[in-house]
């Protein structure tokens, strides 16, 4: 059996998918990235070759997510790709006809808009982020309810109570304020999620046509305290894809099916579980600007790097990496 | 023959005078260094923007003020050692009923407001608003702390206009302003399969600091660029007259009909606007351009807001995610 792999790290979970050749998904993993990028790949690259059938042979790998390049030198990937093509890629996929993305993840959300099938226009919140999943994550931890039953306390609200979602830490402040008002923790759970949703809307949705089939993933779509109050802020039905948490996973896969020709891969086999990478960093003075580079080795030998402004370090073999890290530390 | 009282010094005529390679230095370094010259000054420019240069600047800047103008400050600081005096012109207004950015109206003012010690800042003044007549007697006294003769200073008044032509005529070409300054490109041919408008003012369009190097990384990408320097002053003129009321501020008029050209021609996949978080005029011009953006169906536009706070990764992201774009449409 073939299969093309997908691995999505963000700053919050790592996600991994396998899917078959024509788009099924054979396994998932979805694992916490908890600030160890390189680990989470590993672990996960572990957990889903445990998962697989035996006669699977990975033809394609794909890399999204914020450590995009990283988990991409580490897999070998064929195709390397930001997060905001890789979830419409998904959607699209899921639901041929959708029109509108909302993503929530765990540090960043997005809005993106397609018109038969083509992204059109596409939004990702700047300089806040309020109503993203750490949020509601440490939201849970602070009142002692697990992440997973949110939602359904959400739920089995009577009233809503009013948050002011503008900046998570006033949320929280309010929050606090109206716990010691009395009100039911229930309420105040679903009028946060009102809060983020209108935080949402406001920042990323402003100006543009949100025009059905809406689709919601991410993390944040498993709250359906979110979705219904995006249903009714949005006076409309939202889906809820089935891998709603593994979307950028997905897309990255079908990224790579997409990619590769011929069979020819990068992929350096699920076997880099039990490779020892590390990674470390300097300034380059190369010039003035003392950019801070980071470099991934394996036993002593630099496999990329990159950062700095110029993008020198980008280069494309470990051969040029070396050459250049003679002559510019 | 030495500086007169009206700036105070009392520097020989062979004085050497910085202009920093920040702000309007983009539009007019060819037109000041080539008057400063024709009067006997030696000119000297400061390198381009660094870390270290941004970091002197927010450093002594007054915080509401915008990065361009911390980074001028930058540059400032870079110069002081190394020249006489620096060159700080107020430009209040380069053609009639219009006004710069406040900011450049102040500028000398907020030089001498910041805590190091700067040698003399001359601040001739550019105002075209009072009429031709008013708008060269502040040349000519300008001019009077270098030299007697009216005659020298229209001279060299003139030479710099002169070298403003021939660069403007290069910008026309194709050739951004580094290169057209300081030599490097001759000629420009534009390759790539998509074709990008990027918008905003040339400090912030052509800074590879300010915007994180956007221009090399959509090069690499495979696409083209074209910015406002590209287009004759008479069409942008022409395209930002189509808004109702006349932008009385005339740099932001050239980012307007820059990138109304690029609509109506449909000559662009995409525009990119970048401008600065702490831009008055850029916040305002930002939702003009929003608004007919939407009325040029298949033409995406996108801001990218910057600030010294600025992260690279969300910029790569939002980049990448817009060339993706760009050519996934093309494909289909």
């Amino acid at each position: 059996m073939k299969g093309f792999l997908g691995v999505d790290v963000g700053s919050v979970s790592t996600n991994l998918v396998v899917l078959d050749e024509r788009g099924n998904v054979v396994s998932l993993i979805y694992r916490r990235t908890q600030g160890q990028p390189i680990n989470a790949v590993k672990e996960g690259m572990k957990e889903i070759q445990a998962d697989l059938p035996g006669d699977i042979e990975i033809i394609g790998v794909g890399t999204t997510g914020s450590a995009r390049y990283l988990s991409g030198v580490m897999v070998g990937a064929d195709i390397v790709k930001n997060e905001i093509t890789a979830h419409a890629v998904a959607a699209t996929h899921v639901v041929p006809q959708v029109r509108t993305v909302l993503e929530i993840g765990g540090q960043d959300s997005k809005i993106i808009l397609l018109r038969d099938g083509i992204v059109i226009d596409f939004a990702m919140n700047t300089v806040c982020a309020a109503g993203t999943g750490s949020f509601l994550d440490h939201q849970s931890t602070r009142l002692g309810i697990p992440i997973e039953e949110f939602g359904s306390y959400a739920l089995q609200a009577d009233v809503s109570c009013q948050i002011a979602g503008r900046c998570s830490v006033f949320a929280e402040s309010d929050m606090v304020h109206k716990q010691q008002m009395g009100y039911r923790m229930e309420d105040i759970i679903y009028g946060l999620c009102q809060a983020l949703v209108r935080n949402y809307l406001n920042n990323l949705a402003k100006g543009k046509e949100l025009l059905t089939p809406i689709v919601f993933q991410g993390g944040v779509a498993a709250n359906a305290g979110m979705k219904k109050a995006f249903e009714e802020a949005l006076q409309t039905e939202i889906v809820i894809p089935k891998h709603h948490h593994v979307m950028g996973a997905i897309g990255a896969a079908l990224l790579a099916r997409g990619t590769v020709r011929d069979g020819k891969t990068n992929f350096k086999g699920f076997e880099i579980a039990s490779i020892d990478y590390q990674t470390r960093s300097f300034h380059c003075k190369g010039c003035e600007n003392n950019c801070e580079i980071v470099r991934i080795q394996v036993s002593g030998k630099t496999l990329a790097c990159w950062g700095g402004r110029c993008g020198k370090w980008e280069v494309a073999t470990a051969e040029e990496a070396e050459l250049l890290l003679q002559t510019s530390i | 023959m030495y500086f007169r009282s009206a700036w105070g010094c009392n520097l020989a005529l062979s004085a050497t005078i910085g202009i920093p390679q920040a702000l309007l230095y983009y539009k007019y370094f060819p037109l000041w260094e080539g008057f400063l010259k024709g009067l006997g000054a030696e000119v000297v420019s400061s390198n381009i923007t660094t870390k270290g240069v941004v970091n002197t600047g927010t450093s002594v800047a007054e915080n509401e003020l915008c990065l361009p103008v911390k980074i001028f400050f930058g540059h400032l600081i870079e110069l002081k050692d190394k020249v006489d005096a620096l060159f700080v012109p107020r430009v209040i207004s380069v053609e009639q009923d219009t006004y710069t950015c406040p900011k450049f109206l102040a500028l000398p003012d907020l030089a001498r407001a910041i805590d190091v010690k700067l040698p003399k800042i001359l601040d001739p003044t550019f105002n075209t608003r009072l009429g031709k007549r008013r708008f060269y007697n502040s040349i000519f006294e300008f001019g009077k702390l270098f030299t007697d003769s009216k005659y020298k200073t229209w001279r060299a008044w003139q030479s710099g206009l002169a070298a403003q032509k021939a660069y403007q005529q290069k910008l026309l070409m194709g050739i951004p302003p580094f290169e057209a300054i300081h030599g490097g490109i001759e000629e420009v041919s534009l390759t790539g399969d998509l074709r990008i408008g990027i918008a905003g003012h040339p400090y912030n369009v052509h800074d590879p600091y300010i915007n994180l190097n956007l221009t090399k990384k959509l090069k690499k990408w495979g696409a083209q660029v074209v910015t406002e320097e590209m287009i004759s002053p008479k069409t942008l003129e022409h395209e930002a007259n189509k808004l109702p009321k006349r932008l009385f501020w005339s740099y932001e008029r050239e980012v307007v009909g820059a990138a109304f050209h690029w609509l109506q021609t449909r000559s662009v996949d995409g525009i990119i606007y970048i401008l600065s978080f702490a831009c008055g005029q850029d916040s305002l011009i930002q939702v003009l351009l929003e608004t007919e953006a939407k009325k040029h169906e298949g033409i995406p536009f996108m801001s990218l807001v910057i600030d010294e706070h600025s992260g690279e990764a969300g910029l790569i992201t939002r980049v990448e995610a817009f060339i993706d774009m760009l050519r996934w449409r093309s494909l289909s």
